[in-house]
């Protein structure tokens, strides 16, 4: 029996390039909720004088940092500072600027810091900032990397002008700076 | 005793003639397309001992079976009568030491391993993978068998790059062996790069899961977590990021001009805190887009923009 074969025509190719892949990378700031942790932990280990501990935990940016901002908002929304819950606030410029619990001072406002730091004399204000050198320039906190990963530096006189309050764990995961 | 002889004579050429009878028959019914008679007349005849040994007898239970496959389990992925039809081919390769089934067997062969292998091709989906895994390795099986000779790199490597997809989305939708999913999809992905050492998507699959992972442990990181674990967090994240730099670059060397590998490497460097070089690969994806957007404005536009 010489039966002719008829062979089926291989459509393979198609469906198997259809599924060659191509995921694509997630567009997601991990820096800035790696950060938005470290701002929450500072929280816990600072201390605020009592008159700051009512009525809503402020955290201010100065400047733009809308991935950072945007974090801050979701960490608003599922954390508070014990009783307080969170308010998240954007300024344009040191003349909005009000006496928020924190102030994070993006890399790029970094000109800001001594007109910041003029303003909130005496205030309880966090000021932090991310870049080099800055923890020596009147922030308390200042991000820095160390082999890709962030650390920060602590500046405990700093502190101290703000009346916080550093408990000893964060001064040993700190890079203490004076 | 000479009748006893003419006797025993009778009765074997009685069955030979019967034998040969449910051969010819089945070929007949077969050919009449009467497929359960010329199933039954051809299962009888390879079960006799007179037949058994024939290629012929397994030749023709190779095309009885291929027919009944052809006219009720063509779409079955798993067709019972295909796998028959083909180790009854097999049998009469085997069997036939003179060659004369052997091309038209051998032919068969490749025609049901083909029919396997688009059926491979149709099962990838997080569902019916392990199909398409199984009918593969048949399809190769069974071409192997009838052309030795066969190279399947390239097919291995289409094989395996869908494959690694399919785990790939299992990872998706599976978050509880997520990770199991996915060192699944790096492993067959290695398999690939090892049949081909420039394959771009195997390159570029292989650095976004691991920029994925990583990406995946901060989004899942709580806020409340403490400094010393997210320090630990930290060393695991860029450890992932830093397996997947290798991949992406191999990748953007390769094809220096595709978007997703640029967007890639600008998250990796970013996620490493090396600012200047994701800005680097940024600009560069900027300067891309809008060469892109240049070449789709057409020579027509431009005349048009121009009265």
């Amino acid at each position: 029996m010489k039966k002719q074969i008829t062979i089926s025509l291989i459509f393979i190719f198609c469906v198997l390039t259809a599924f060659s892949p191509t995921k694509s990378a997630q567009n997601v700031d991990t820096n800035a909720k790696i950060k938005a942790v470290f701002l929450y932990n500072f929280t816990k280990y600072i201390e605020w004088p009592e008159a700051s501990k009512n009525g809503e935990f402020t955290i201010g940016i100065l400047g733009e940092n809308e991935t950072l901002y945007a974090e801050l908002e979701k960490m608003s929304k599922v954390k508070k500072v014990a009783n307080q819950t969170f308010s998240i606030k954007n300024y344009n410029s040191i003349s909005e600027l009000n006496v928020p619990h924190i102030l994070y001072i993006p890399a790029d406002s970094t000109e800001e810091l001594n007109k910041a730091v003029e303003k909130l004399k005496g205030k309880s204000t966090l000021i932090v900032t991310e870049k080099p050198g800055l923890a020596k320039k009147g922030s308390t906190i200042n991000f820095v990397i160390v082999g890709s990963r962030q650390k920060f530096e602590l500046n405990k006189v700093n502190a101290k002008k703000h009346n916080l309050k550093v408990a000893s764990t964060l001064e040993k995961l700190a890079v203490l700076v004076n | 005793m000479k009748k006893l002889s003419y006797i025993a004579f009778l009765l074997l050429f009685s069955a030979s003639v019967f034998g040969q009878n449910k051969l010819t028959n089945a070929l007949y019914a077969l050919k009449n397309n009467e497929l359960d008679k010329a199933k039954e007349l051809i299962d009888a005849a390879i079960d006799d001992s007179l037949f058994n040994q024939k290629p012929v007898a397994w030749y023709y239970a190779g095309n009885v079976y291929k027919e009944l496959f052809k006219k009720h389990e063509l779409k079955d992925k798993q067709s019972a009568y295909r796998i028959q039809s083909a180790d009854y081919f097999k049998k009469s390769i085997d069997l036939d030491t003179a060659g004369t089934y052997q091309k038209s067997s051998k032919q068969n062969l490749k025609y049901i391993a083909e029919t396997i292998y688009n059926h491979a091709a149709s099962s990838f989906d997080v569902q019916q993978y392990p199909i398409a895994i199984s009918n593969y390795e048949k399809y190769k099986s069974l071409l192997s068998f009838a052309y030795p000779e066969t190279d399947f790199t390239e097919k291995d490597i289409m094989f395996k790059l869908a494959l690694a997809t399919t785990y790939s989305r299992l990872a998706e939708k599976d978050s509880i062996n997520g990770d199991m999913y996915l060192d699944k999809a790096k492993k067959v992905y290695e398999e690939v790069l090892e049949l081909d050492s420039n394959n771009v998507s195997a390159s570029y699959n292989i650095g976004i899961i691991y920029y994925n992972q990583g990406v995946e442990i901060v989004n899942n990181m709580d806020y409340s977590l403490d400094l010393e674990q997210l320090n630990n967090v930290q060393d695991r994240i860029i450890e992932l990021f830093k397996k997947s730099l290798p991949y992406m670059k191999k990748a953007y060397d390769l094809d220096p001009k595709r978007k997703e590998t640029l967007i890639g490497l600008q998250g990796i460097y970013f996620s490493l805190n090396d600012i200047p070089k994701s800005e680097a690969y940024k600009k560069e994806l900027e300067e891309l887009e809008q060469e892109e957007s240049m070449k789709q404005t057409s020579p027509q536009d431009v005349e048009m923009q121009e009265e």
